[in-house]
């Protein structure tokens, strides 16, 4: 047992320089590794602010805090990515209700839609987040376990094999919301199941209930070249999102709520897609519920009612 | 240990300790290094080398391009473009009607001077044929099976008087292209004719490269999934 009382003897066991050295050096490494550790506590900025952090919930908040939370958001972005972004809360239209419906006869499965979604929606480049998968299935069957996603042939279609994308549906009754433990994502009145990107804890309860695999997580900050991000932005929409949060398709909902058609539909070159109000009776959609051999929603037999019908022509 | 000493004395005391237990004050340091070696090892892999998420590249902004497949007569007018190949008589002469050539299979011959033109429209060669659908009198027109004359810019109509199903879609806005406005209070909805994308002498929609494949977050074994 050493004595502790170095009084007693000043040049005790310990003072030796190497051995102040080699203590030195074990404590400075100590301290090194904690500072490492801690260091993603620098990125915290990135993560929260004061602002957001006591922000109120998109349902609650008055339209005098939305444009506070808006101007926010706006400077933010022109920190991160030196664009003036504008950016706005799109509220629901009266008497507009939203269908998508997919011709699986026209449907070459280009993936123009896939990368069309990604550039109007801000998705994160690397690690890629698209909301659009273009499944490909051979003729005859309409069997999930034998879809393939990553085909790459020089050219499509190929024979013998028909492309099917998948978003996120829209349901009626969709289990994603239902399954969310702080209020992150809800049904708007027009159909479209939004989520607030300040409010979601990244538990990804959402990711696992969806049966359509059409909510994408970022793992990682997302990065998106500036040249190439959309200015354009909406609260519930297309703004760049943070580490940690769950995004998904929301109908373009930047264009949809102004009236003006989603980006995959504008650059579908085969025309298959195709977007409108079913409470007009005189809409694309309301035709094609009405004239075409609309032939599944998808998984239909676990009762989420999707407002993405598939159909072919006649 | 008293006050005055502070921290040297805190020192002095950890080295006392560590001396009194010689091998505890290794192990500590081991311990250590072994700790910023496996961090490091986020950062680089065995050969040094930082290691990165792989970079994907940016996709080619054509696949986000919203141009149809081709260029109609139409919008050709439209965009002020090229249009000296729907001026037929620079080089035909007027009222004077050509007589087609037919092979032993009664197919019809394109002469060479219009070797672009692929007649592949239908299974039969007999809808191949030039004045099923042009005017032999007026080569800058076309004429309908029921006889009516069409300028070339309003080939919807001509395309109709034989696909009428088709042509019913397309009224109705569901066969084919569009874009701009789907509520039409707030702006025009723009729509494309038959010809934007169908080659109306070969009209099988062209098959085309389709957009990179989604990128795996880590790709195993290094090799691009396929």
């Amino acid at each position: 047992m050493p004595d502790l009382n170095p009084s007693d003897d000043p040049v005790s066991e310990g003072t030796s320089r190497r051995k102040f050295l080699r203590t030195s050096a074990v404590l400075a490494s100590g301290v090194a590794a904690l500072t490492a550790s801690l260091a993603p506590l620098r990125e915290l900025a990135d993560y929260t602010s004061v602002e957001r952090f006591m922000q109120k919930h998109y349902k609650e908040m008055t339209p005098a805090q939305m444009q506070k939370v808006l101007d926010r958001i706006a400077r933010e972005v022109e920190q991160q990515y030196g664009v003036r972004p504008k950016v706005k809360d799109y509220k629901p239209m009266d008497g507009a209700e939203f269908r998508y419906c997919l011709n699986l006869t026209r449907c070459i499965g280009c993936r123009k839609c896939v990368h069309a979604c990604v550039a109007e929606n801000n998705q994160s480049r690397n690690p890629e987040i698209q909301y659009i998968r273009v499944l490909k299935m051979p003729h005859g069957s309409l069997d999930m376990e034998k879809a393939e996603h990553y085909y790459s042939p020089a050219a499509v279609p190929e024979k013998g094999f028909f492309y099917m994308p998948v978003q996120c549906q829209q349901c009626e009754n969709p289990p994603c919301v239902k399954v969310c433990p702080v209020k992150a994502t809800w049904q708007e009145p027009d159909g479209i199941t939004v989520i607030d990107y300040d409010w979601c804890i990244g538990c990804r309860y959402c990711e696992a209930a969806c049966p359509y695999f059409a909510r994408r997580f970022n793992w990682t900050k997302p990065s998106i070249p500036k040249d190439r991000l959309n200015p354009d932005m909406s609260y519930l929409g297309n703004r760049p999102r943070r580490q940690g949060v769950m995004e998904k398709c929301h109908f373009c909902i930047q264009r949809t709520r102004q009236g003006r058609y989603p980006a995959c539909l504008e650059v579908c070159p085969a025309g298959a897609r195709k977007f409108g109000n079913v409470l007009d009776p005189e809409s694309e959609v309301s035709y094609i519920l009405k004239n075409k051999r609309v032939f599944i929603q998808l998984k239909e037999e676990l009762g989420t009612s999707p407002r993405f019908f598939y159909y072919f022509d006649v | 240990m008293s006050k005055k000493e502070g921290a040297g004395g805190l020192i002095a005391e950890i080295m006392r300790t560590m001396t009194a237990r010689s091998s505890s004050g290794w192990v500590a340091g081991l311990l250590t290094m072994a700790f910023l070696i496996l961090g490091a090892g986020f950062y680089f892999d065995l050969w040094g080398h930082p290691l990165r998420d792989p970079l994907i590249p940016l996709v080619d902004t054509n696949f986000i391009s919203t141009a149809t497949a081709r260029m109609s007569a139409a919008d050709l007018v439209r965009t002020g473009g090229d249009t000296s190949g729907l001026d037929c008589y620079t080089c035909h002469e007027k009222n004077k009607v050509l007589k087609l050539k037919f092979d032993a299979q009664g197919n019809v011959v394109v002469p060479k001077e219009h070797d672009d033109i692929v007649m592949a429209h239908g299974r039969h060669n007999r809808n191949n044929n030039c004045y099923n659908c042009h005017d032999e009198t007026n080569l800058e027109l076309l004429q309908t099976r029921d006889g009516r004359h069409l300028k070339i810019v309003e080939s919807p109509a001509l395309c109709g008087s034989c696909h009428g199903p088709t042509y019913r879609d397309w009224e109705a806005g569901v066969h084919g292209r569009t874009s701009g406005y789907w509520k039409r209070e707030l702006g025009p909805i723009e729509r494309k004719v038959c010809t934007s994308c169908h080659n109306p002498h070969s009209p099988p929609f062209p098959s085309r490269q389709p957009a990179p494949q989604p990128h795996l977050l880590h790709p195993a074994g290094n090799s691009s999934p396929s």
